[in-house]
């Protein structure tokens, strides 16, 4: 009797609906929830990160699988079940995964642009303004003219911290992930300060009686 | 620094193509898992969630993810 206890006690769980992960996932936590949803992360983390990792891949997915664990028990009263809950669990474990190759390819490139040393350096890269090649307005075409409506519009109505991050995404092809680290910023505020700039220069074109649209069909 | 006309260019289409209610990274990630698993049903996730959808073309680190997470739910899904 006693051994029928025991193996049962053994036997795999199952956990099919939201509502049994979500349980099996709140404390008190069940060890074999955690196992099975480690498993299916694993599972489905390789193929997805294999193209990113050029060695130890299985080390590294470990690794990852075990770091969104984390998160997610962490957040598990977070979850809204507007989706199978392996799904939420699979997208923090794949932003997991990308953020750490990021940091890592990041670290590995010499991007000197962005180490600060001290704030000298700071204030060299924060003040940075564009140039380009253009003729001067006598001998220049109207589309240089225009390019260089462009180019005064960021130079003169965007801030430092604009022209930083436009600067870094647009030119030298940095991810944002990478940018918003060494803006010591986040992802989500990069981007509305990407996209304010961008509204700004959209805006200014028109109050210059530029059709954005327009202009870059014609270029 | 001196930049190219191509940046200018790149520069215009990304200003020509902004809007107001853009939404940032944070609610795209809010919205990720539910936008992945109608596109694997089938369903046209780009019409219940089109701002989602906006959001994943303009944003390569967004983009990568969103492909990654189907890449890795297809795996599990077999």
């Amino acid at each position: 009797m006693f051994d029928w206890f025991k193996r049962r006690g053994k036997e795999e769980a199952s956990y099919e609906t939201n509502e049994e992960w979500v349980e099996a996932l709140s404390q008190p936590v069940d060890e074999q929830a955690v196992d099975q949803l480690r498993k299916k992360l694993i599972q489905g983390l390789k193929p997805a990160l294999h193209k990113y990792v050029d060695r130890e891949l299985d080390q590294f997915v470990e690794d990852v699988a075990q770091d969104a664990l984390l998160k997610v028990l962490d957040n598990i009263d977070s979850f809204r079940g507007d989706s199978k809950l392996i799904t939420w669990a699979m997208k923090i474990a794949v932003r997991e995964g990308l953020t750490e190759l990021r940091r890592k390819k990041y670290d590995d490139s010499s991007i000197e642009d962005f180490k600060y040393p001290d704030d000298e350096g700071r204030n060299e890269l924060t003040s940075l303004t564009f140039a380009t090649d253009l003729p001067e307005p006598d001998e220049a075409t109207h589309e240089q003219l225009v390019l260089k409506k462009v180019l005064n519009i960021i130079n003169n109505d965007l801030t430092d911290k604009q022209r930083l991050a436009i600067k870094s995404l647009m030119i030298e092809g940095h991810s944002v992930s990478v940018v918003a680290e060494q803006m010591d910023t986040n992802r989500n505020a990069l981007y509305k300060l990407v996209h304010d700039a961008r509204l700004k220069i959209k805006n200014q074109l028109e109050v210059e009686g530029i059709d954005p649209d327009e202009l870059f069909n014609t270029m | 620094m001196k930049i190219t006309k191509d940046f200018i260019k790149n520069i215009i289409r990304a200003a020509s193509h902004s809007h107001p209610n853009e939404i940032g990274c944070d609610d795209c990630f809010e919205e990720l898992h539910e936008f992945a698993e109608m596109e694997l049903e089938g369903k046209s996730p780009e019409e219940a969630m089109p701002l989602v959808k906006d959001h994943l073309e303009r944003c390569g680190d967004c983009r990568e993810e969103y492909e990654a997470l189907l890449e890795a739910l297809k795996a599990v899904q077999n």
